[in-house]
């Protein structure tokens, strides 16, 4: 088989096949990696994580199999609920894959300028970019419905069909995730090519990063919003709902079921929404691609190297000493300027604008007011812990090495005011955003009194957060070179994750235990802010000390060579 | 004003620079000669504190700048070989940035950096990414830099890269009046025709080592040479040029499938 496909690529074109792997290497948006990523590394992790929500998901199928539904409404509930969340992940993962990829697929000055003086026709470009695109959207497909694409099918269609019910619905299921990626991949695709068509070059650039950040506002927004419908009542009942009506995911829902002969007739003008937008995605993303490259490539070549820039908006506000005011004011630039910074960090934003977005549908689904509960204590405490641990996180990725020598020669006060100064960059922009929006979701709709206090505590434990992971951090954000996988971060990310969330959810009960208790809440104040203070005490004594650092030292490794002098008994 | 006295640095094990030693007094312009390699470079990264030495040190107005670091970096600016810069900056935000790490007021920043991109021909590209400059439009940002906080010493490392005729002409106007106020300039440069029109001093230095520090006009007259060219050439041992270019065309013709 291998050695077939083998024989099947070489005799693709040497152009084609040269710029498909140099495209596949940078299908994720090279400004969002740093130099020295290693692209098909991060692509196995991508596709490890996702095999690994696959097998769990699988694992659940077997579950399932232990106490399983007793009546047929039961299963039916079972299937649309799994058939539900199948297109939903899949939907959320290529949407996600759709905004880290961003711009991918087009051409960009870089290509223009590189490959225009060679021998390569547009079109060679254009096949290979979009193989490459679509290459990755196979693995995510692949590697999402690996184990679960199969073991769903087999409980829930053997249980209504036998063998045939297994094949029928495997087939469904397999077509409908690869027909909702595809849908939503082009879909993004058609939106991003009529925009640059459409658009000034330069509108369109900046434009493009906005656009960038709604996607992926927009994708997480409606996962985490997105009723679910396990009956045939609830989808007559929201026969008038615009979620059903609106959400492509519904579409293929249906499309799958009708597929798999278990929708009612009634409804079918679900599934037909998903064959139209499936259509009109594909024809809209061809289209707008085609056209890209026959205009967009001239344009950015006969665009000006070089013209006059808008005096735009260029207040600053006073953040501090003119050093404060220069780490910010650089922070924030390089944070909104950087792609790869911007999407790191969205990633870390992502958990807490799901949060929030859950916390917003639960405060609007319940009757007000409501006590403060730990419903509110565990997301909040989350949020900021996220926010923290995320802008921390960025912090360390570098954004040009080469100009650092601006820094090193202009190093005119102490380092531990360049550390006060990062300390301030993490309160303003991590914890205060959260902290602002936690006081917006609960005033509404909890005791006043009540947010309040907790709201003390959220600061405290906020200022502890960014105290904590300042620890040891000598360095002026964004200005360090960078050592891929010193931090091991897919260790420590779930290890983060699974100790705070302990750590959340034994602290709200005890929260709220104290919030009407003036003598408790006191002690817990009293011991949250001293422990904030400790961690400042703490950390400005270290960094009286410090010394600001722009090169990560490399860990001193002892190799063995493994050779053993072992004397040769005498005879 | 700057005293370099026995500098050695060495990069696993290999010598890049040694026993490397000269004054540049306030009111001078000293040319820093080398070809590719000799260890200019090294010596300016020690000079401005990018790098330690392993031996030997700087001292500025008498005292060592490594036991005050901080210090010395406030009396100089520094123009670099490479326009090495944020680029998602906007020339005037560079110029903002780099006032207010050296501590420069706000209101004075607001007065002194649009007129210094006034001045080197940026006004209208003064919000514009630093990303679509031209390398001698970069070369201006970096001279604004150098020049925002008035300093005592001037480092300026290839300045002339990239600028054109005029640009270079009043670069080379200012230098003699940076001197004149009795800036201490460290000029490095390839070109030798303007070292030796507005160099008062020159040492030239090769495989890491000082092997000359005079005035270019006694360079010329103890080597008896018409021109700066001529001794460097004859001081660094440059290879035959004629003979390198011939085989260089001989590579190329080749014959490939």
């Amino acid at each position: 088989m291998t050695g077939l496909l083998g024989r099947l690529i070489e005799r693709l074109p040497l152009d084609f096949r040269v710029l498909y792997r140099q495209f596949m290497l940078r299908v994720i948006d090279l400004e969002a990696l740093s130099i020295e990523a290693d692209v098909e590394r991060f692509l196995g992790q991508f596709a490890g994580v996702l095999i690994m929500i696959s097998l769990i998901s699988a694992l659940g199928a077997f579950f399932s199999t232990i106490a399983p539904p007793t009546t047929p409404e039961g299963w039916l509930a079972l299937a649309w609920h799994m058939e539900q969340s199948a297109v939903m992940n899949m939907m959320l993962v290529v949407g996600l894959l759709a905004v880290i990829g961003w711009d991918a697929t087009f051409p960009d000055r870089r290509d223009v300028m590189v490959l225009s003086p060679l021998p390569v026709a547009p079109r060679t470009i254009l096949l290979a970019k979009v193989a490459a695109s679509g290459a990755l959207v196979c693995i995510a497909v692949v590697a999402l419905n690996g184990a679960s694409g199969f073991a769903w099918p087999l409980i829930l269609g053997t249980n209504l069909g036998g063998l045939p019910g297994f094949l029928r619905l495997c087939a469904a299921w397999w077509f409908t995730v690869t027909a909702a990626s595809a849908f939503l991949y082009c879909s993004v695709l058609t939106v991003q090519g009529f925009t640059a068509l459409l658009l000034p070059r330069r509108i369109f650039l900046r434009l493009s990063a906005i656009l960038q950040l709604a996607a992926f506002g927009l994708f997480l927004a409606v996962y985490f919003i997105e009723p679910s419908f396990t009956s045939l009542a609830a989808i007559a009942a929201a026969k008038d709902s615009r979620w059903l009506a609106c959400s492509p995911a519904y579409w293929f829902f249906a499309l799958l079921n009708q597929m798999n002969g278990s929708w009612p007739a009634g409804f079918s003008w679900l599934a037909w929404r998903a064959w139209i937008g499936l259509g009109t995605a594909v024809c809209g993303a061809a289209a707008s691609l085609f056209l890209c490259y026959k205009r967009t490539m001239k344009k950015t070549v006969e665009e000006p190297d070089l013209v006059p820039g808008a005096r735009g908006w260029h207040w600053t506000p006073r953040l501090g000493t003119a050093l404060q005011t220069a780490i910010l004011v650089f922070s924030f630039r390089s944070l909104t300027r950087s792609r790869q910074h911007r999407v790191v960090l969205a990633f870390y934003f992502s958990v807490v604008f799901g949060l929030a977005i859950s916390l917003l549908r639960y405060e609007l689904s319940g009757p007000t007011p409501l006590p403060v509960t730990p419903e509110l204590i565990i997301p909040t405490i989350l949020m900021m812990a996220f926010s923290v641990i995320g802008l921390r996180n960025v912090f360390p990725l570098p954004i040009s090495l080469t100009a650092n020598w601006v820094l090193r020669t202009t190093q005119v006060c102490p380092s531990e005011k360049y550390i006060a100064a990062t300390r301030r960059t993490q309160l303003l922009f991590a914890v205060l955003p959260v902290w602002i929006a936690s006081a917006c979701l609960s005033l509404s709709f909890r005791p006043w009194i009540q947010v309040a206090e907790h709201l003390a505590v959220l600061a405290l434990l906020g200022f502890a957060f960014a105290e904590l992971s300042l620890i040891g951090f000598y360095k002026v954000p964004f200005t360090c070179s960078y050592l891929p996988g010193k931090s091991n971060i897919q260790v420590t990310f779930w290890g983060f994750v699974f100790v705070l969330l302990i750590l959340a959810i034994s602290f709200a009960p005890f929260e709220q235990s104290v919030l009407d208790e003036p003598l408790g809440y006191a002690g817990l104040i009293a011991m949250l802010g001293a422990a904030a203070a400790g961690l400042w005490v703490f950390n400005n004594h270290q960094a009286k000390a410090a010394v600001l650092y722009f090169d990560e030292p490399p860990d001193e490794v002892i190799t063995t060579l493994g050779l053993v002098y072992q004397p040769q008994p005498k005879p | 004003m700057l005293e370099v006295q026995k500098l050695y640095r060495s990069f696993r094990g290999i010598p890049a620079i040694e026993d490397v030693s000269f004054q540049v007094a306030p009111g001078e312009i000293v040319g820093f000669l080398g070809p590719n390699g000799a260890g200019k470079s090294t010596t300016v990264k020690i000079v401005t504190g990018m790098l330690r030495p392993n031996d030997g040190r700087v001292l500025f107005e008498g005292q060592d700048v490594s036991k005050d670091m901080v210090g010395f970096r406030a009396d100089f600016g520094y123009v670099p070989e490479e326009a090495h810069l944020y680029n998602y900056l906007s020339g005037l935000e560079y110029l903002q940035l780099v006032g207010r790490l050296r501590g420069l007021g706000e209101a004075a920043i607001e007065e002194k950096a649009p007129r210094l991109l006034k001045l080197l021909h940026l006004e209208s590209w003064q919000y514009s990414p630093i990303s679509s400059y031209s390398k001698g439009m970069r070369q201006r940002v970096l001279l604004a830099a150098a020049l925002l906080h008035d300093p005592k010493l001037l480092i300026f490392d290839e300045p002339l890269s990239g600028l054109d005729v005029v640009s270079a002409r009043m670069f080379k106007d200012l230098l003699e009046l940076l001197a004149a106020q009795g800036k201490a300039v460290l000029y490095i440069s390839h070109v030798l025709e303007v070292v030796e029109q507005i160099c008062s001093r020159v040492i030239v230095i090769a495989k890491g080592r000082i092997l000359a520090d005079a005035p270019p006009s006694d360079l010329k007259r103890l080597m008896s040479l018409p021109d700066l060219e001529s001794v460097f050439a004859q001081l660094v041992e440059q290879q035959e040029t004629r003979s390198v270019a011939r085989e260089i065309v001989e590579v190329m013709q080749i014959a490939h499938g």
